[in-house]
């Protein structure tokens, strides 16, 4: 990828030591993956992020294992976003962007050299904040359009159409309107088109940035029941502002905050032990509304 | 407070003063049930009918205090969704809230045996130093719990299952003499006693309790 940074990264590369990936993997003990969650998960090792001369995240170390929900919560401009964006190479589509780090999927670094991004996008998915099907296709070129883009081959599209609509939720509610527009559906039943959409690619990852922000509470409670479905057999990685949404739907929570510098994460643990228990004064202040 | 968090400090400010204000209903209720065994106690010494009358009405007030302070927690619970500290304070109120209506409970039947035994006195003369003494320990225990609340001591409440000791000690010696030999005031006196000796003795576990639980609240551990 361009980046400015080059001589900062290669030194950071070696020089990064993930202190905190052990006591990660201490606390991520508590929960035992999925056993149908293929892989090992993703690991982040080191992941700094610059916009231009702006340092937005600093050293990031967190271990993600497969079949578990783990949601990131922290200030606006504390670097979530800018986080997750960095686990499937989004964040080298905007101009000026930079970053350095490993992204390890299953053990191996997305970032390596002759890594063909499409095929990591296919497998570490995106859903976004506001709903965004294709507005001139139907639902069912919606969920399918990845294979499409991706020049993928099935057997039985019809399969897996209705396959996709199920575990997204969704399947019940527009079985009998597949050929309507996407645009047709409500918010809440938009983002699970795009969830379906994001499922008919097979990733072994969903990234998910704050995508009940713009919904309903009934919307919201359908797309977190969702997640937990998802979660048996996907890894999956939450931004969200909702205090009760990640208390609801992950197995761990990771707290960022950036102190006017570049975005940190302050504390990782079982997510029960960050809404009872935190052990960073600055992650108790925030989860109880103190700040923020 | 770090400085970069200062300037947003006084988010939820409204909520920082209901839980203040729990806080310091505790701290009331605890003194009404100070007050409460302090009477009682003298009621049952004394044979003062007039003062086990009183407690026995304050009885009815300290358990609408608590009535109306758990449906506050309650309130507060659903509306603002407390986690962390803040939910295990709104949680261990409701519990010591509880504990501290025991205790009047307590109080209550001192004052009912004072009033049952009337214009007897419920303890004989030779007996009374001794209820003197659990009146004394019930009272001090109720201060200090009263203190727990307020500041939050860990290490204070840590003192209150050691100030228990002395009240266990008072009840073990109380049933020493009740069943000794030469007891000479018979089976009703006995069984009046043996209640008023529990009473004290669960009042007191009871303070343990709250303390236990303060710890609890500050901590996040059990002691």
């Amino acid at each position: 990828m361009t980046t400015s940074h080059e001589s900062e990264k290669a030194t950071m590369d070696t020089a990064v030591k993930p202190s905190s990936l052990a006591q990660v993997a201490n606390s991520q003990a508590a929960k035992t993956p999925s056993a149908s969650a293929e892989g090992t998960g993703l690991e982040t090792r080191g992941i700094h992020a610059w916009f231009g001369k702006h340092h937005a995240l600093a050293d990031i170390n967190l271990n993600f294992a497969a079949g578990t929900v783990t949601a990131l919560i922290g200030p606006s401009g504390c670097g979530k976003s800018t986080f997750i964006r960095t686990m499937n190479r989004m964040h080298e589509f905007i101009p000026g962007a930079a970053m350095a780090g490993e992204v390890l999927l299953d053990g191996k670094d997305v970032y390596a050299a002759g890594t063909d991004v499409t095929k990591i996008r296919l497998k570490i998915g995106m859903v976004f904040q506001k709903p965004n099907p294709f507005p001139s296709m139907t639902i069912g070129e919606n969920v399918l359009s990845g294979l499409k883009l991706a020049q993928l081959k099935v057997d039985n599209k019809d399969d897996l159409l209705q396959e996709c609509l199920e575990r997204a939720g969704l399947w019940s509610e527009v079985k009998d309107r597949l050929g309507a527009h996407g645009g047709s559906l409500s918010g809440g039943q938009q983002q699970r088109l795009c969830i379906a959409r994001s499922l008919a690619v097979r990733p072994k990852v969903l990234l998910m940035d704050e995508p009940c922000s713009a919904l309903d509470p009934g919307s919201t409670l359908r797309i977190e029941d969702t997640i937990r479905h998802l979660s048996e057999t996907m890894t999956i990685v939450i931004v969200t502002h909702n205090m009760q949404q990640a208390a609801r739907v992950s197995d761990y929570t990771a707290f960022f905050l950036s102190d006017g510098g570049p975005g940190q994460m302050i504390e990782v643990a079982p997510t029960s032990e960050i809404f009872s228990r935190p052990k960073d004064e600055r992650t108790e202040n925030y989860v109880t509304g103190r700040f923020g | 407070m770090l400085e970069y968090l200062r300037p947003m400090a006084l988010i939820r400010s409204v909520f920082q003063d209901e839980l203040d204000g729990v806080s310091q209903s505790l701290v009331d209720l605890t003194e009404m049930v100070s007050l409460s065994i302090a009477k009682a106690t003298a009621a049952v010494l004394t044979a003062d009918l007039a003062l086990a009358e009183e407690v026995i009405a304050t009885d009815d007030q300290i358990d609408n205090y608590q009535h109306d302070l758990d449906a506050r927690i309650i309130d507060i619970i659903a509306r603002q969704q407390p986690v962390a500290s803040d939910l295990r304070a709104l949680v261990t109120a409701l519990r010591m809230s509880a504990d501290l209506e025991r205790m009047g409970d307590m109080s209550h039947h001192v004052a009912k045996i004072a009033r049952l035994r009337h214009p007897d006195a419920a303890v004989p003369s030779e007996l009374l130093p001794m209820f003197q003494a659990m009146g004394n320990a019930a009272e001090k225990i109720t201060n200090k719990i009263g203190l727990v609340i307020a500041t939050r001591n860990t290490e204070m409440a840590l003192e209150v299952e050691r100030d228990d000791d002395e009240m266990d000690k008072l009840h073990r010696q109380l049933i020493s003499t009740l069943v000794d030999p030469n007891w000479k005031h018979g089976v009703e006196p006995a069984i009046d006693l043996t209640l008023l000796g529990r009473y004290y003795e669960r009042y007191a576990d009871h303070a343990v309790s709250v303390s236990l639980r303060v710890y609890f609240l500050v901590t996040g551990k059990y002691a």
